[in-house]
């Protein structure tokens, strides 16, 4: 018996978990910020509904920290962007950080799982 | 740590590239999606449009995609002062009001704190000065008078508070044998005088431990002054002679430069020399103990140890000052005690001016920021937060707060010099008020505190801001906040309050100042010429000498021309008391030993009172015949003589000198005259005893020469007669009297010239507010006065209409004031003479005063009001 909330109602980032994810989207390869959003909210299910003002600052802190450089590109339909890639420090990061999470997730997950 | 090298390196960069990036891709971001739509099959404005609402608030997306790369309270920090000082500039007019309005409040604020933290504040520059106790005795009625040496030895002995302790008494002497005869003014001192007082030897040394001993030598230490000065600094001074009262004294050294707390010492004697010989502890000089407490000891505990001493002295050597005790003043204590209640009232009066001066500017702010709140309400729409509208109202008022600090400093420096040139004598240590750190943390501390007031107010005023009440409303009504109107309703009603008090308190004293010059002196003051002598005892050994050098003297300053009549007193009037002693009345109960009532003292010749012009109300005064083996007679004056026999004549009754435990003459009384008071022009005459010259003579007496012609013309033939008597006698002063006379209220003027200064701030103040808050209330009205007047309305029902609600502030205004002026009478009842605190007269004309101002300041928005053009202002809305 629990009060569930409305599947519809997309879910809010917790602290640190956009970096991350961030980071996943752009192992697949150099993406723009609309791009990243829009894999975010794919992968999610739209669960998570990616919002631009909380998306660029992100990156910001990621090209900050030497997770992810940035580089002008013109896209397949002939379109100017701004492409971010990982770094090797970020795809370092990405590994320490995805292990850490699965942990999380788990650890949450037995927990929060209905008993017998 | 990678993070802030990045951001170091993005700042020395500059921005503007990570801007043009943020902005292009932003750009670029939209057109992907627009192109997105487009496919999808929208015309291209539905498919921007929709880009648009879905990307959000892209300039706040910006900004905090930047806000990453900056340090960022620092920075936001400084846009919020950069954007405070664009607001600031875009309405100069408010800002120049509010800024001059702070200018006032903060400099008379300054100025003022700056002089109790040199009178107050600041402790005397000794070391260990909070300790350093100036120790007389007391008898239990009269305190502090001088310890006598046995005593002070006992103490000095058998005591454990202090660390240490020296004796020291006031004296002067006349020097001869170099060139003029010089009245000196010098200190006799104990040895460890020097180390309570941190001196120092200039030249030669310091007085030792031997010479507190009886026997010590003659020697003298030279002051620094009087070394520059009279000796030409001579480097080989130590050694040479001088002849102080005609007796020879070797010099030992110079004493270098000391603070100015014992006056600048022409010489230095020892006290052992002086009193060394003394056998009997009830022997007074007028020595007084210098001592400095052990640390973390209290003062009651040293008086406890001192009194300790002397019980046990009155058990070993009884004798009739058993009961005497000692009595410790803190040394700082001395300097402040008679100004103290005069600078506290005035901090007080210009600390309500301030506090006008906050309101007025509150009352400013908050009538703008009524008129704000859609420059508010606009801001917060396009995505402001509320803390960001908060930093922003706050760094204008403090802003502005700031450069009223500044100019308050300013004004301060040019009032202290002001000060110091108008006054340099009725405040202690006025010399080294300077703004120095503390007083400069004060003035930012009411600077910060004015500025986050000002920043403040309006915050609480909009805090339910509802931005689209605010956008619907149209510019000029949205000024109506009843809110903010209440409050300024209530600033103005607290400020004309606040004025009334500081009227009425400088009313008060204003009075008193006028009482106390046109108070009945006694005598006549005019074409007065008084002439302080003193003979030096080497010259003048007996009395007969002294006798017969002033009758010598008076009858021949008689001769000269426009003299009308000379006589000699001890102690002229207002010249600030010359000591009081105990007496009784034979005939009369005994007093207790504790009960002993005391009197003041005065020695005149026969024709004193009658130079004076002094009133003889019963008997006689002195005559040449009151002289030598005569019996021993005295004259009263008329407090002495109605404090005992209030329904009969004095005269005839007895006193006898020193009362029934102390040993001296029984007088006659054979006269009354009138009242003169000897504290001063603004203190009730207390009872005085006469004696007379002839029969107990002093050397140092007043000579006060009646003159028909203006005095100043005589002094320098008073001088040449003087010399022509004794070339080797110095004057002490010689000036006209009415000029001593005036500066003895030098301080009470100078304290009701500045109370009178803050009350004429504080009206103006008040009338700024009230012609704010009128002339505003006046203006968001102007329609409906056009209404009124456009359907008939008289003018004159107009100016009734402002002038009512002026005549309601005023009314609840000074209601408020005069229940504040009751209260604050009792601050100032020390300070009054010869009125009564409670005046209800002095109440009502303070009243009406505040009044007068108030219609003044609401006669220009009445005005404005009246000429309110019913058709153009109509037509214009």
């Amino acid at each position: 018996m629990s009060t569930v909330e409305d599947p519809r109602e997309p879910l809010e980032f917790l602290q640190g978990t956009l970096e991350v994810l961030i980071l996943r989207s752009l192992q697949l390869g150099p993406n723009h910020a609309y791009g990243i959003g829009q894999f975010l909210e794919r992968q999610s299910d739209s669960q998570f509904l990616v919002d631009n003002g909380s998306l660029y600052p992100a990156l910001q802190r990621l090209l900050q920290r030497g997770w992810i450089a940035a580089q002008w590109k013109t896209s397949p339909n002939a379109r100017r962007a701004r492409y971010y890639r990982l770094t090797p420090l970020g795809r370092k990061q990405l590994v320490a950080a995805t292990s850490k999470w699965q942990r999380f997730v788990e650890a949450m997950g037995r927990i929060l799982a209905p008993e017998g | 740590m990678r993070e802030w090298w990045a951001k170091v390196r993005a700042a020395l960069r500059g921005r503007r590239g990570l801007n043009d990036d943020l902005h292009e891709e932003i750009e670029a971001h939209l057109d992907l999606v627009i192109q997105e739509n487009i496919a999808q099959g929208m015309t291209p404005e539905a498919a921007r449009t929709l880009a648009l609402r879905d990307f959000g608030n892209a300039a706040l997306t910006r900004e905090r995609a930047q806000g990453a790369w900056s340090f960022t309270s620092l920075e936001l920090l400084l846009q919020e002062f950069r954007l405070a000082v664009r607001a600031i500039l875009r309405s100069p007019g408010f800002s120049l009001v509010v800024i001059a309005t702070l200018t006032l409040g903060i400099g008379a604020n300054t100025a003022i704190f700056s002089v109790i933290d040199a009178v107050l504040l600041r402790p005397l520059p000794y070391p260990g000065a909070d300790r350093l106790l100036r120790i007389g005795e007391t008898n239990q009625k009269v305190h502090g008078f001088s310890v006598s040496w046995l005593n002070y030895r006992h103490w000095s002995q058998e005591s454990h508070s202090f660390e240490e302790m020296a004796a020291f008494e006031g004296t002067r002497k006349t020097l001869t044998g170099q060139g003029e005869a010089l009245a000196a003014r010098g200190i006799v001192v104990t040895s460890r005088f020097f180390s309570l007082t941190g001196a120092r030897p200039e030249l030669g040394r310091l007085f030792n431990e031997t010479e507190d001993q009886n026997g010590a030598p003659d020697v003298v230490l030279l002051g620094h002054e009087f070394w520059m000065e009279r000796m030409g600094s001579n480097p080989n001074v130590v050694g040479a002679t001088l002849v102080l009262d005609g007796k020879p004294y070797q010099v030992a050294g110079v004493v270098a430069p000391t603070y100015d707390f014992f006056g600048k010492p022409d010489f230095y004697m020892s006290l052992g020399q002086v009193h060394g010989a003394e056998i009997k502890r009830s022997a007074h000089g007028s020595i007084r103990v210098l001592a400095r407490l052990k640390p973390n000891l209290s003062m009651a505990a040293a008086k406890a140890d001192l009194d300790a001493v002397m019980q046990h002295l009155a058990q070993v050597d009884p004798g009739s000052e058993d009961e005497h005790r000692a009595y410790p003043v803190p040394l700082a204590e001395l300097s402040r005690q008679q100004i103290r209640s005069t600078l506290l009232l005035l901090m007080g009066a210009v600390g309500l001016v301030l506090a006008i001066a906050c309101a007025n500017v509150a009352g400013l702010v908050l009538a703008r920021s009524t008129t704000r709140t859609r420059e508010m309400a606009i801001r917060s729409a396009i995505g402001a937060s509320r803390l960001r509208l908060i930093r922003q109202l706050l760094a204008e008022g403090l802003v502005l707060s700031t450069l009223g600090g500044i100019g308050g400093i300013a004004l301060a420096y040019w009032c202290l010099r002001a000060l110091i040139a108008l006054e340099p004598q009725s405040i202690p240590r006025l010399s080294e008020i300077t703004l120095n750190l503390p007083v400069l943390a004060f003035a930012a501390a009411i600077t910060l505190l004015t500025g986050l007031l000002l920043g403040l107010t309006p915050v609480l005023i909009t805090r339910k801001l509802d931005v689209v009440f605010a956008l619907k409303e149209s510019p000029t009504s949205s000024g109506r906040s009843s809110v903010g109107q209440g409050l300024r309703n209530l600033l103005v009603v607290g400020e004309i309050g606040v004025t009334l008090v500081l009227v009425f308190a400088s009313a008060l004293l204003i009075r008193s100042l006028i009482a106390a010059q046109n108070a009945p002196l006694g005598f006549a003051p005019d074409h007065l010429l008084a002439l302080h002598l003193n003979l030096p005892e080497g010259s003048y050994k007996s009395e007969a000498a002294i006798v017969n050098f002033y009758d010598r003297l008076a009858s021949d300053l008689r001769t000269l021309p426009g003299v009308v009549a000379v006589g000699a007193t001890s102690c002229p009037p207002s010249s600030g008391g010359c000591g009081d002693w105990f007496y009784s009345i034979p005939g009369l109960p005994t007093p207790g030993q504790s009960d002993v009532p005391v009197a003041f003292y005065n020695v005149v010749d026969p024709s004193y009172f009658s130079t004076m012009k002094m009133t003889l109300r019963e008997g006689r005064g002195f005559t040449d015949t009151d002289r030598g083996s005569a019996p021993p007679v005295a004259v009263v004056n008329d407090a002495f003589a109605r404090k005992w026999w209030p329904k009969e004549s004095a005269v005839g009754h007895q006193i006898k000198f020193g009362g029934p435990y102390i040993d001296g003459p029984t007088y006659q009384i054979v006269g009354v005259v009138g009242n003169v008071s000897q504290l001063g022009l603004d203190a009730q005459a207390e009872p005085e005893i006469f004696r007379p010259f002839l029969r107990e003579p002093s050397a140092a007496m007043a000579v006060m020469i009646r003159t028909s012609i203006d005095p100043d013309q005589l002094t320098s033939l008073v001088r040449s007669h003087v010399a022509e008597a004794d070339k080797n006698l110095p004057i002490q002063r010689l000036r006209v009297f009415e000029r001593t006379l005036g500066a003895t209220l030098a301080r009470r003027r100078f304290s009701t010239l500045l109370l009178a200064l803050f009350a004429g701030l504080a009206m103006v103040l008040a009338a700024v507010g009230v012609y704010g808050l009128l002339g505003y209330w006046v203006s968001v009205r102007e329609k409906d006065i056009a209404i009124r007047l456009a359907l008939g309305a008289q003018q004159s029902a107009v100016v009734r209409w402002v002038g009512s609600r002026a005549m309601n502030l005023a009314a609840a205004g000074v209601t408020t004031g005069i229940v504040g002026a009751w209260g604050a009478t009792r601050l100032v009842e020390s300070l009054v003479f010869g009125v009564s605190p409670m005046s209800p007269g002095t109440m009502t004309t303070a009243a009406f005063v505040v009044l007068g101002v108030t219609a003044l300041a609401a006669a220009l928005p009445a005005w404005r009001a009246m000429r309110v053009d019913p058709a153009r202002k109509l037509h214009d809305s």
